[in-house]
Formats: C-alpha cells, sequence, structure tokens
C-alpha cells in the first residue's frame, strides 16, 4: 500500500495475482484480531458496515494499516482488499504509510491557529524529531478549540498547549505516564458561568492507554 | 416481476414542447425534443445517476438551483431551460474545472476524435482556462492490467470505471483511494486489474485515461471503419461492433443489444484481435502427405476430401461446432445425409437426447429470454456456471440481484462467484446435474424420493427442501394471501444436464420442475438452457442432430450421437470423420472416447481457423475456416433469438466462405445442394425449418428476432399436428 | 440586562459539571429517564406532536424542523433506523462534544424517545473517531442503559424495542454530511449521495433513515418533560429554545455557552467570552462555523438566531463562533479556510474537488507575489462557479465564506497581493 506520493505513478505488477476476496486459507489472522472484527461485524444488519472499527483494529495491532493488515482484515470480512483500501486510505486516522505508534494530532485548524498553532506544530515536530515512536501530525479541527491551541496525544485531547509543555508531553507519550495531567481536556469544567448552581471540583481524568482505549 | 410501464408525458425544453417517458431522466428526455445535455458520469448502464460530474446542470422553472439533468426524472408540463446564461456558465466552469488537471494532450491521445471531453469542451466549453498554475504531471501511461493502460494525469474521476467494478462486474478491484484532488483510480497494492469484463472499462473512459493496450497508437477515428456483428466465442451471442483498419480488425466494442448483452462484452470477445489474425491461423488449405501437414491448393483439398469421403461413404459422421452457422450445420447434415447417406452427425458434445424431449424443451413457452433474468422474481442458477459457460448473463444475473431484489438460488458441482450473492446455494456431485433435479422435482411435489435421490446427487436433502421452498414461495409475500399471483422463476441450466447417461431423466425432471413452478403458464418465468456450444441451439434446429432433421423434425433415419459415434469409429465400423469447426479433443467431448477414434479413423476432414491438438495430429484435409470476422450466415442465441453473422473484414487469406465449400464438396460429392451466395443458404434454411418460415435477412436485422416471437413459432409442433 | 449577567434559561448545560452525572446514577437522580417513562405512558403520535409543537430546529447546522423530518419518515412495518449525527467536525463547533463527555445519557434518552416517535429499532450514534474519550463514555452510558432496560426489548413493559450502537468514525469532516455519514456507517468512503432521494425515505441500508444532530436528540427530553408549546415559548418566533453555542478564537473566555436564541451577536462575544484581548477589535467573525460567511465589528448587534443571520447573508449553522482580530491578516484566515475544505472534499463532484484546489493555489500565488488584482475576480468567480453547483454543500461551504471574505476585504487583498509582489521583488523585505 502506498499513499498519494507514490501511487499515481505506479503501474500494477503482472506477476502478481489479481486481488479477489481472500480464501481463509491464503491469509492467517490473529485470533484475537479476528474475534475482535467478528464482533463488530455482528453489531450491524450489514457486516459490511465493520470496515471502519476493523481497519483500526487492525492498525492497533500492526501500527498502519499495512497491505497485510488490509488482507486479514478482506479475509475475515470476505470483501475484496482494495474496497477496505479505498476505505482506508479516505480517513485521516487509517494510516497508509508506516508511521510510529505514539499519534500527536496538533490541531491546526483556524482556532487553534488563531492561537498560536502552527508554531506550535512546528514546535512538536521539532521535538519529536528522530523518534521513529511518535507520528506528528498536523490534523485539522478536533472539535476542542476551548483549549486552542491542543493537541491529541494517542486520542488525549491536552490543551491550551504552549511550547514550553512539549518536553514534558513527550516525555510522558515515552514513558506511558498519562500526557499533561494538568492540561487534559477531560479535567475542564464547562466555560459557561451560568451552567453549574455552583462550584464543581473539576473532572478526576481518566487513564487512557496508548491504543486509546479507556481503561 | 412487472416490467416498468412507460407512459408518456409532456414538457417543455428550451421553449418548445416534446413528449418523453414519464420519470425518465430530463439529460434522456431531453433527447426527444432533440436537445442534448452534455454529460460525463451519467451512463445507466452502470445503475443509478451519481451526479458526480455536474456537467448536465439545467434551469427547472420553480426550482431556484440549477439541477442535475441525469438525476431529475422528467414530470408532465416540467419546464426545463438548458441555454439561459445561468446554465450555460454553470456548464463553462464545470468545463473549466475539469480541465484545470487535464494535460489537454489531445495530439498524442487515443482517444482523440472519439473523446466526450474532447466533444463538450469544444461544445460547451469557455474556450479559455483562467488555470495559471502548474498542472500536475505523473508516470503516464502505467498499466493496469495486462491489457489496459491509465494514464491519471487525463482522468477526470467521473467515476465509471469504479462503478463497474463495484456495481456491474462486482469484482470490486477497482477502486479510488484517497481523498479530494488526491483521489485517484487504482487496485490494492499493485495488484493488476485482471477480471473477466474489465475491458469494459476502456469502452466506458470518457476521456483518454483507459485506454486498450492491444490498440494504442493503431489507428485514428479518421483510419478506421466500424461494422456490426455477433460475437460467436460462446453462447452469449454479445453483439459486437469490430473496428477495422486495413483489412485488419483492430478491438471489439459492445454493441448494446438488451435483449442480449445490456451493452457489455467480455474480455475473451473484446480483445480478439489474435483470434482472427494471430499467427496460428490457417489461411490455406493444408493436406497431410507423407505424415506431415502441407499447403495445398483448393482444388486438390476438395478433390482428396471428396475422394476420401466417397470411399467411407456411409461409414463418415461428422460434428459440428460451436463456431458454425446454422447454415453451415444445415449444409453439412444435408452433404452427409444426402450426399454419404449417414446419418452419423451431432453437435453436442455429451450426447444425444431423445427428440421428444428436445421438442418439449423448446417449446415456446418455456423459453425465457434474457431480459428475464433481471425481472423474474426467483432466478436458478443449475448446473452450469455462468461465468465461464455463457459470461454475460453473470452480469445479467448479478444486475437483477442488485437492483431488482431477484433471489437467487445456485444449484451447481462446485463453488462459484455466483454464490456470493445468492440467497441459497446448494451443492451436488459432479456429473449429477439430472439425479439433482429428480430431486428438486419431488421437492416440489412432496414426493418422498427426495432423500434418496438426493443422497445419490451427492446433495444435501434438506438444502434440496430449502431449494424448492424458495422456488415455490418466490415472489410471494410472508404470509401472502391465497390470491397472490404465481412468482416468476427463470432457470437457467447446462445442457450437460439434459446430456449422456441420464440426459432423459434430467430433461423430464427440468420439464416436471417447470410443470410444478407454472414456468410455461407464467409470463416472465422461464428456462433458458447455456449449450455446451457457441451455436449450439442453431446447429440443433438446423438439423445437426442425429435424431433430428431441420426444425426438430424426425429424420428419415437416426444416427448415432457423438459419444457413439467415437465408439464406432475406434471399433472401426465408421472410418471417416468430417468435423465442421470442431476439435474432439479440445472442445469439451470427452478426450478418452476420442483419443483412440482419431487414432482408429481413416479419414479426418477439417474445417479450422487453427491447428488445434486434434486437427494437428491428425486430420488428413483442412480447409481454412472463417473467423466470426469474416463469416456471413446466421446463428440461434440460446434464447431463440436468430442473430446475422456479417462479414466485417476481408477472408483472410485463401479461405472461403464456409457455405461455398461445403457447397463445393458436396458437388464433387454428386450433390447439388443448390447454393451459390450465402443468402441463398438462409434461404434454404428458413425454407427447411418450419418455425423459421418466411424469415429473411432483413428480418434479422442488427438486433435478431426471436422466432418464438414470429407468427411460425406453432411450426414446432406442426408435424407433430399433422401426424 | 446583558446576557452574561441575565437569567439565563439552561436547559442542557444546567449543572453539568456535577461529578458522576455521566453515570446513571446521578443522571436519574437529577430526574433522567423521567422523560422516557412519560414519553412511553403516551402514544407516539403524541410524542411527535410535542416535538412537532416546540418548533425545535436541527442543531448541527441546516436548523430543519426536527419535528417535520421526523414525519417525513414512511408509516408501517418497514425496517427504519435513527442516526445520531455525532461528527462534529465543523471548524469551532465543541458543544456536542461537552453534551455527551458529560451527560450521555441525556442523549441516550433522547434517542429512545425519538424512536418510539418515529417507530424506529434501531439506531446508530456516529461519532467523530477523534472523540475517543467521549465515545468510551457513550459506550459506557448504553451498556448502563441496557441493563436498567431503556435500550433492549420491551422497553420499561412498552413494546417498545431499540438497539443502539456507537459507531466510531475515522476522521473526516465530509462525514458530518447526513449522505456521507450514512456511506460512511455502510462501511464505504464518506461520499455524499443523490438527494433526493433523501434520508427519510431512502437512507441507511436502503431503509427510511431519521437522522439527527446530538444537541438536537439531547433536547428532547426537556421538550417531553416541559411540553412542546411550553418549550416553543423560548426564544424567538422562528428560533424556539436555546442553543448551546461554541466560542472559539480570539476571545478571552473560549468555550460552550447556551443561549437563548435572539439574542445579540455583541453580547455573546463580548459579555459572555470577554471578546478579543485589551486593545483589540473584532475584525471578522464566523457566526456558524467556518461554513458560514463571514460578519465583521459593524455587524455585532444582529441577533443571533436562524433568520437573523441568514438575513445577513450568512448562517447560524452549527452555531460555533469564530472570532478574528484586527491583528490577523484576512489572507490567513482565508487560507486556512481553503485549505481545510480542500483537504476535507471528497472528491466526488466535479466543482468542490477542483474549485477548492484551485482556490487554495490561487490564494498561494497572492502569498507568494505572484498574483494581481485580476486574481481576485478569478477566485471569486470561481467561488461563484461551485456555490449551488455541487453534488453537496461542502464547495458551497468554502466557496461562501471565501467569497465573503474577497467581497468585504478586497482593499487589504489588494494591498497583500502587492505587498508580496514587492516583497518577492526585493523591493520590500
Amino acid at each position: 500500500m502506498n499513499g498519494f506520493a507514490s501511487g499515481w505513478d505506479q503501474a500494477t505488477d503482472q506477476n502478481k495475482l489479481p486481488a479477489e476476496i481472500p480464501s481463509p486459507e491464503q491469509v492467517e489472522v490473529p485470533a484475537a484480531l479476528r474475534a475482535e472484527i467478528e464482533g463488530h461485524m455482528e453489531l450491524y444488519p450489514d457486516p459490511t458496515s465493520a470496515a471502519l472499527p476493523a481497519l483500526a483494529a487492525a492498525q492497533r495491532v500492526h501500527g498502519w494499516c499495512s497491505p497485510l493488515a488490509i488482507e486479514q482484515v478482506a479475509c475475515v470480512m470476505q470483501v475484496t482488499p482494495a474496497s477496505l483500501a479505498a476505505v482506508a486510505t479516505f480517513y485521516d486516522m487509517l494510516e497508509t504509510e508506516p508511521v510510529g505508534r505514539h499519534s500527536v494530532y496538533v490541531c491546526t485548524n483556524i482556532s487553534c491557529s488563531l492561537r498560536g498553532a502552527d508554531e506550535l506544530f512546528e514546535a512538536m515536530k521539532e521535538a519529536a524529531q528522530g523518534d521513529g515512536e511518535i507520528n506528528v501530525r498536523a490534523f485539522e479541527c478536533l472539535g476542542a478549540c476551548d483549549i486552542a491551541p491542543m493537541a491529541s496525544v494517542d486520542g488525549v485531547y491536552v490543551g491550551p498547549l504552549e511550547i514550553e509543555d512539549l518536553p514534558q508531553l513527550l516525555d510522558d507519550v515515552r514513558s506511558g505516564r498519562p500526557v499533561l495531567p494538568e492540561k487534559q481536556l477531560a479535567r475542564m469544567l464547562v466555560a459557561d458561568p451560568s451552567a453549574n448552581s455552583q462550584q464543581y471540583p473539576s473532572h478526576a481524568v481518566q487513564t487512557v492507554d496508548s491504543q486509546g482505549q479507556g481503561t | 416481476m412487472p416490467r416498468p410501464q412507460q407512459r408518456m408525458i409532456t414538457f417543455t425544453i428550451d421553449g418548445r414542447e416534446a413528449q418523453a417517458p414519464e420519470n425518465s431522466m430530463l439529460v434522456d428526455a431531453a433527447k426527444h425534443g432533440d436537445v442534448e445535455i452534455p454529460v460525463f458520469c451519467y451512463e445507466p448502464k452502470l445503475g443509478g445517476p451519481v451526479g458526480a460530474c455536474r456537467m448536465c446542470l439545467v434551469e427547472i422553472e420553480g426550482i431556484p438551483k440549477l439541477q442535475p439533468g441525469c438525476a431529475t426524472p422528467v414530470k408532465d408540463g416540467m419546464v426545463v431551460n438548458t441555454q439561459t446564461e445561468r446554465v450555460k456558465e454553470a456548464q463553462r466552469g464545470v468545463v473549466e474545472f475539469l480541465l484545470v488537471n487535464h494535460p489537454l494532450d489531445c495530439p498524442v491521445c487515443d482517444k482523440g476524435g472519439e473523446c466526450p471531453l474532447q466533444d463538450i469542451s469544444f461544445g460547451w466549453g469557455g474556450g479559455i482556462s483562467r488555470f495559471v498554475e502548474p498542472k500536475r504531471h505523473f508516470v503516464k501511461p502505467v498499466e493496469l492490467s495486462s491489457k489496459i493502460a491509465i494514464d491519471r494525469e487525463r482522468c477526470i474521476l467521473c467515476y465509471r470505471c469504479v462503478r463497474f467494478s463495484q456495481d456491474v462486474s462486482e469484482d470490486d478491484q477497482l477502486v479510488l483511494l484517497e481523498r479530494g484532488a488526491h483521489s485517484y483510480v487504482a487496485t490494492f497494492d499493485g495488484h493488476p486489474y485482471e477480471a473477466p469484463f474489465s475491458g469494459n472499462i476502456v469502452e466506458l473512459c470518457p476521456v483518454g485515461a483507459l485506454t486498450a493496450l492491444p490498440y494504442r497508437f493503431k489507428a485514428r477515428p479518421w483510419d478506421i471503419e466500424d461494422a456490426g456483428t455477433v460475437c460467436t466465442l460462446c453462447p452469449s451471442q454479445c453483439n459486437v461492433t469490430l473496428t477495422v483498419r486495413d483489412e485488419k480488425v483492430l478491438r471489439a466494442l459492445a454493441r448494446e443489444n438488451p435483449e442480449v448483452d445490456d451493452g457489455w462484452l467480455c474480455n475473451r470477445g473484446r480483445f480478439v484481435r489474435d483470434e482472427i489474425h494471430g499467427p496460428q491461423r490457417i489461411t490455406q488449405p493444408l493436406i497431410r502427405d507423407g505424415g506431415v501437414l502441407r499447403p495445398t491448393t483448393w482444388e486438390r483439398a476438395l478433390e482428396e476430401a471428396a475422394k476420401a469421403l466417397t470411399r467411407a461413404g456411409e461409414h463418415t459422421a461428422a460434428l459440428v461446432g460451436g463456431q458454425a452457422t446454422n447454415e453451415e450445420g444445415f449444409l453439412l447434415a444435408r452433404a452427409l445425409r444426402e450426399g454419404l447417406g449417414s446419418p452419423h452427425i451431432d453437435s453436442r458434445p455429451a450426447g444425444a437426447l431423445p427428440l421428444e424431449l428436445h421438442r418439449r424443451l423448446a417449446e415456446p413457452a418455456l423459453q425465457a429470454q434474457v431480459s428475464d433474468l433481471e425481472h423474474a422474481h426467483a432466478v436458478l442458477v443449475l448446473d452450469c456456471e455462468p461465468v465461464r459457460d455463457m459470461p454475460i448473463i453473470d452480469l445479467r444475473i448479478r444486475k437483477g440481484v442488485r437492483h431488482k431484489g431477484v433471489a437467487l438460488a445456485v444449484a451447481t458441482n462446485s463453488e462459484g462467484p455466483l454464490d456470493r450473492r445468492a440467497e441459497l446455494s446448494v451443492r451436488f456431485a459432479p456429473g449429477m446435474g439430472a439425479v439433482f433435479a429428480q430431486a428438486l422435482a419431488a421437492a416440489l411435489s412432496d414426493g418422498g424420493e427426495v432423500d434418496q435421490l438426493a443422497q445419490q446427487a451427492g446433495a444435501d436433502p434438506q438444502a434440496v427442501r430449502s431449494l424448492a421452498t424458495l422456488l415455490a414461495g418466490a415472489g410471494q409475500d410472508e404470509g401472502g394471501a391465497e390470491t397472490q399471483a404465481p412468482g416468476e422463476v427463470t432457470i437457467v441450466w447446462g445442457e450437460r444436464l439434459a446430456a449422456g447417461e441420464h440426459g432423459a431423466a434430467g430433461a423430464q425432471a427440468l420439464l416436471a420442475i417447470s410443470e410444478r413452478l407454472g414456468i410455461g403458464a407464467i409470463s416472465g418465468a422461464g428456462l433458458l438452457e447455456v449449450p455446451a456450444e457457441a451455436n449450439g441451439r442453431g446447429l440443433r434446429e438446423a438439423g445437426a442432430l442425429p435424431n433430428a432433421g431441420p426444425g426438430l423434425q424426425p429424420p428419415a433415419e437416426s444416427g448415432l450421437d457423438a459419444q457413439s459415434i467415437a465408439t464406432a469409429l475406434a471399433a472401426g465400423e465408421l472410418t471417416a470423420l468430417h468435423l465442421l469447426q470442431c476439435d474432439p479433443l479440445s472442445d469439451g467431448y470427452d478426450r478418452a472416447l476420442w483419443e483412440p477414434a482419431l487414432e482408429r479413423a481413416t479419414t479426418v476432414i477439417a474445417h479450422a481457423t487453427a491447428l488445434t491438438e486434434g486437427i494437428a495430429e491428425h486430420a488428413n484435409v483442412i480447409f481454412p475456416a472463417e473467423s466470426h470476422a469474416e463469416k456471413e450466415g446466421t446463428i440461434v442465441h440460446p434464447d431463440g433469438r436468430i442473430q446475422r453473422l456479417r462479414p466485417v473484414i476481408g477472408r483472410q487469406g485463401e479461405t472461403r466462405a464456409g457455405w461455398l465449400v461445403l457447397a463445393d464438396l458436396a458437388l464433387a460429392l454428386g450433390l447439388d445442394l443448390g447454393v451459390e451466395t450465402g443468402p441463398m443458404a438462409t434461404e434454404q434454411l428458413a425454407e427447411a425449418v418450419p418455425f423459421y418460415a418466411g424469415l429473411t435477412l432483413e428480418e434479422i436485422g442488427a438486433k435478431g428476432v426471436r422466432w418464438q416471437d414470429r407468427d411460425s413459432a406453432s411450426g414446432l409442433n406442426a408435424e407433430r399436428v399433422a401426424g | 440586562m446583558s446576557a452574561a449577567t441575565a437569567e439565563r434559561k439552561m436547559l442542557l448545560l444546567n449543572d453539568i459539571d456535577e461529578p458522576g452525572l455521566a453515570t446513571r446514577e446521578v443522571y436519574e437522580r437529577r430526574g433522567g429517564y423521567q422523560a422516557l417513562r412519560k414519553a412511553l405512558s403516551m402514544e407516539p403520535e403524541q410524542v411527535l406532536s410535542e416535538l412537532q409543537a416546540s418548533g425545535l430546529r436541527g442543531r448541527g447546522g441546516a436548523g430543519f424542523a426536527m419535528g417535520t423530518k421526523v414525519s417525513f419518515l414512511p408509516k408501517g412495518a418497514a425496517q427504519k433506523y435513527l442516526v445520531c449525527n455525532a461528527d462534529e467536525s465543523e471548524p469551532g463547533t465543541f458543544k456536542d462534544r461537552e453534551l455527551m463527555q458529560k451527560s450521555p445519557h441525556m442523549l441516550v434518552e433522547g434517542i429512545v424517545i425519538a424512536t418510539w416517535a418515529a417507530g424506529i429499532s434501531r439506531a446508530f450514534i456516529y461519532i467523530r473517531g477523534e472523540y475517543v474519550l467521549q465515545a468510551d463514555i457513550l459506550d459506557a452510558a448504553v451498556a448502563e442503559a441496557r441493563e436498567a432496560g431503556y435500550i433492549g426489548e420491551n422497553i420499561l413493559g412498552s413494546g417498545h424495542t431499540l438497539s443502539l450502537v456507537v459507531h466510531r468514525g475515522a476522521g473526516a469532516y465530509i462525514c458530518g454530511e447526513e449522505t456521507g455519514l450514512l456511506d460512511s456507517l455502510e462501511g464505504k468512503r464518506g461520499n455524499p449521495r443523490l438527494k433526493p432521494p433523501f434520508p427519510a425515505v431512502n437512507g441507511l441500508y436502503q431503509g427510511p433513515t431519521l437522522i439527527n444532530n446530538v444537541e438536537t436528540l439531547s433536547t428532547v427530553p426537556t421538550i417531553v418533560n416541559m411540553g412542546g408549546e411550553n418549550y416553543a415559548s423560548i426564544g424567538t418566533e422562528t428560533s424556539k429554545g436555546t442553543k448551546v453555542i461554541s466560542i472559539s478564537g480570539h476571545v478571552q473566555r473560549p468555550g460552550n455557552y447556551e443561549i437563548e436564541l435572539g439574542v445579540s451577536s455583541r453580547e455573546i462575544i463580548y459579555d459572555l467570552a470577554g471578546g478579543p484581548a485589551d486593545g483589540r477589535q473584532v475584525k471578522c467573525w464566523f457566526p456558524g462555523g467556518s461554513s458560514s460567511p463571514v460578519l465583521t465589528g459593524d455587524d455585532l448587534d444582529i441577533p443571533y438566531d436562524f433568520d437573523s443571520l441568514a438575513k445577513a447573508g450568512t448562517m447560524l449553522g452549527s452555531g460555533a463562533i469564530i472570532v478574528v482580530d484586527d491583528a490577523t491578516p484576512i489572507l490567513d484566515v482565508a487560507m486556512k479556510v481553503a485549505k481545510f475544505y480542500r483537504h476535507e472534499s471528497c472528491g466526488k463532484c466535479t466543482p468542490c474537488r477542483e474549485g477548492t484546489n484551485w482556490t487554495v493555489k490561487m490564494l498561494e500565488r497572492i502569498a507568494s507575489g505572484e498574483a494581481t488584482p485580476m486574481d481576485l475576480d478569478i477566485m471569486a468567480s470561481v467561488c461563484t462557479n461551485i456555490i449551488g453547483n455541487c453534488l453537496c454543500v461542502l464547495g458551497d461551504a468554502m466557496a461562501m465564506p471565501i467569497g465573503s471574505m474577497i467581497a468585504k476585504f478586497r482593499g487589504e487583498f489588494e494591498q497583500t497581493i502587492e505587498q508580496a509582489r514587492l516583497a518577492a521583488e526585493g523591493v520590500l523585505v
């Protein structure tokens, strides 16, 4: 699987067989992944609906939607790998090039950029440079403009971020600690002062593991 | 299922009133008012409109926004404008957008001169581009498959090719990757797009993005001539347009016939150039001389053949292959029966069926049409594999399931690609189709023998019962009332079901199933036989059967069927074999029977286009035969549609017309067939077959005519009634 | 009396930070699921007429009357679906996030009531994949509701049956468009579909489908509790009720606020959110997410409701105000907006795919000093060729704000063009 940059210019390989629906004997699928995908398929009247959760599951196993990952999903769902590649390349959260396992999405859309997100993103890229395990991406609006500029770190929203926060943030990611607990969106109270009839404490932070799964 | 009824309505387009079928899309309705609305993505063959290209925007009174003409059904009294400044501006805008990244490399583009993008840019575009940024550039063209090249710079992302892959052939191999302006057409991870119908995307492409590698840079539209004929490579008998330059067929295009092919063509029929012009093609008579085949003159070839056949006399047998026309089969049968006194002729590889059953299975009331496959309540695929045996109906069956909600059932001896689309798939043991059909017939009549027959057929008795329930309940709502009309069931069945050892039982069972399902009485229900040979039906009707003369009438003398001919040859009871475009070692005949038969035969005369194994090793005299691009005559579609072959190119090399060779040969045997032109042969055939009575080539025309729809159809039973 | 000090009605955000509200226990203690009991004791038609009487307009962006939408669904036994649009992706919008995260049961309750009113037995919440925390919370809430018998077979003995699945997206703005969302939920690329047929007739799995935004459905329990007519007394004649608005950008107190529709925009931007930093003025603002044509500092007194904003040539959209102060070059704003829509265009229809791409290239040419003022006319014309000509509204969502910026800030664009040109020629450094 190649992303946009290289896929355009490539001829197909005439030595390969056409990519039909893989037969179960052709592709070995890790049992846990198979079970998870089948679990998703059961939730829908049409099991094809499970494509996104299934690809997300395969991405957690493989680190990205590699050709093998897609073939495994195709094998369990009994669809062609092409139909899944079409889906995987459409969605921003599905990686179709190899990337680091930790994702850092820096929102650089309008509200965050008005508050310095572009500089933050550059600084984040620089700070994480050379660390192959960290995938820093500029992302479209993550829906947290109230904590702009912000980032989603392995699915955990943190902000407002300052450039000074970055070493700590990356250190937290690398060491598996909760990321910048004080800056997690989960703690934030609503901005509207009339909303709450009394002073409530900020919310406890849920710990979220690197797979983006709540614990 | 009820077919859509068309009601004509009146609407106004560009200030003039026009009539069009109600709810037809405006782009189609506009044609009734002599107005053309430009389109790129709209292609009804691919299913419903998608409204992606936005080329067809029109103004409709009462609706503030411009509407896509491809997706707006016309209503009575609608007032449509396609020439207002607003519409023109939108059209110019869309053309400009499409050309933003299009390379405009028309001078070196194969599509140039027959390109919708060129035509529409010229007709509806603004003539200038305000886009001054550099256009995108990519490596081009690159191979998408062994037969198709893709030029991604030229692609305008109309979605036609990927819709074909996903919604028509359902191979799901060709998709769009990425998103937005970065989207591109591709396969998975560099796998080639190889699928039985993939070539159709070349024809669907409205720009020069998808081109056929064999046709690249071979001709410009002004260098070529197109001519329509029919492909005879399989029983699908798709209507084709062959593109000719300098007497060479360069490509085949679909020639849409809704009752035959729906406008599609398989890759075998499309990439046909090598079959016609390849090095294997025989273009002069050959004669075996000292064990070696050597070129010879027609005179010598005919003389030698006549000599050998005369020697063998009534010990001669003939086999007719599916590429032969009705006329050729008819003339050979005459030559054999009248000239040599031999009744041994067959065109069915797997053996005979009692004539009575042939006739009953040919009853007009039982015949399905191809379009029934998409309108029936249920379709049963029985003992055949459409994509292999009659490819184009695979697409029609899928269309019915996808768009019309047809319930598909598959009963075959091995897994096949249609299983995924089937509500029910049942398996039986190879060769046991006839017994399976008996089990199904029993299940439909609550017969007690279901278990025993199913087990004998190697099928699950419960599955047989489920199949019976599905078919009997087709078109009925759950818990439906007694008053519901019976469902329309169409059964697509393979010839082998009614051939050989269990053949008669299979045919009887098929008739019993039809009886139970009321197929003969229900319009829209029917049987569609997939013959083993391309023109299997026509050859039978022309009399190339051991137990029937022309028109399925009893012959003066019955002969041996194919399998018995083989046995008789091997035993030395027959000595000569005449092969009319047939090679029993490669055409689905029983090889084990035929190897010794050919070995022992004293004389083998063959009409052939290529030196296939049996011909190369055993023929004494070989007449070069015409390909379907050269032939004239008629063939019969499995649903009874008589179709006309027209010569598209001159005969290759020294090849002569098949009817002429047979007439000359007969003359050398002392029989004047009375045929001096191709149409005279057709005329003789029409006189000999009661249910073709009065048929002319003009009547057959470009799209063919089903004999069941003609007044003479009753001719099938004329003799019986008389007798 | 300003909005900041007035006693504002809190129907959705009321005590939303109360610890444990995301649990069924606290939600029920606060009166949660009483509306469901009440609704189930009524005939579905009665519930529907309450919804219609409330005048509630969809809170997702289009502002279509919710009750009317329900009434479009065909009656009868066909399998119908409800899909809650929780794909909140419009830049500047984060109200649904707050509601789902803190009061998920309110949404679940709204969904159960709506499905009862509409005779629907299968529902899905399509939540954007980025909202990991909120999806986890919803999953837990749905599980709790199922345990309590609010979801499942024969809910509270009413005979109503409902299955509810939280479906996570994977990052595509277009999936907030209702038909793109349906394709995505069916496991495909999120390409919008041709309309008609509308989802109410032919939607998910080709069945009749009701699609509502999170905030819309979260309002349903309140409407049932207080009665449709009562609810309709809040707000203006054509914009009933309260609305949670998200305000962000150059304001001192960004965040979510619940307002009664019809208050002045100035009160929201200045009194509630504190306005731009001291010394700064509002240069322009998006009243309804980045898809809405911009207004300027002169437009602050426009009442914040559907019709007043429409009259001003823009829209309330998702109710997300983005404020841009006078220190920000308009080219930067336009570039952000155009690049976003180019990135998010699905590529299915021509004007959007090519038009967003071309617009970005023209803006980049301005920035690099290669443009002339004539390019502004071309850009405006390209926007005109997009607007109204696309398959869905994404193309318009770029063309309208960009078009409004060219119209309202032409002078600044021309200056920028000239300065960038001089800079490129080395005249200005």
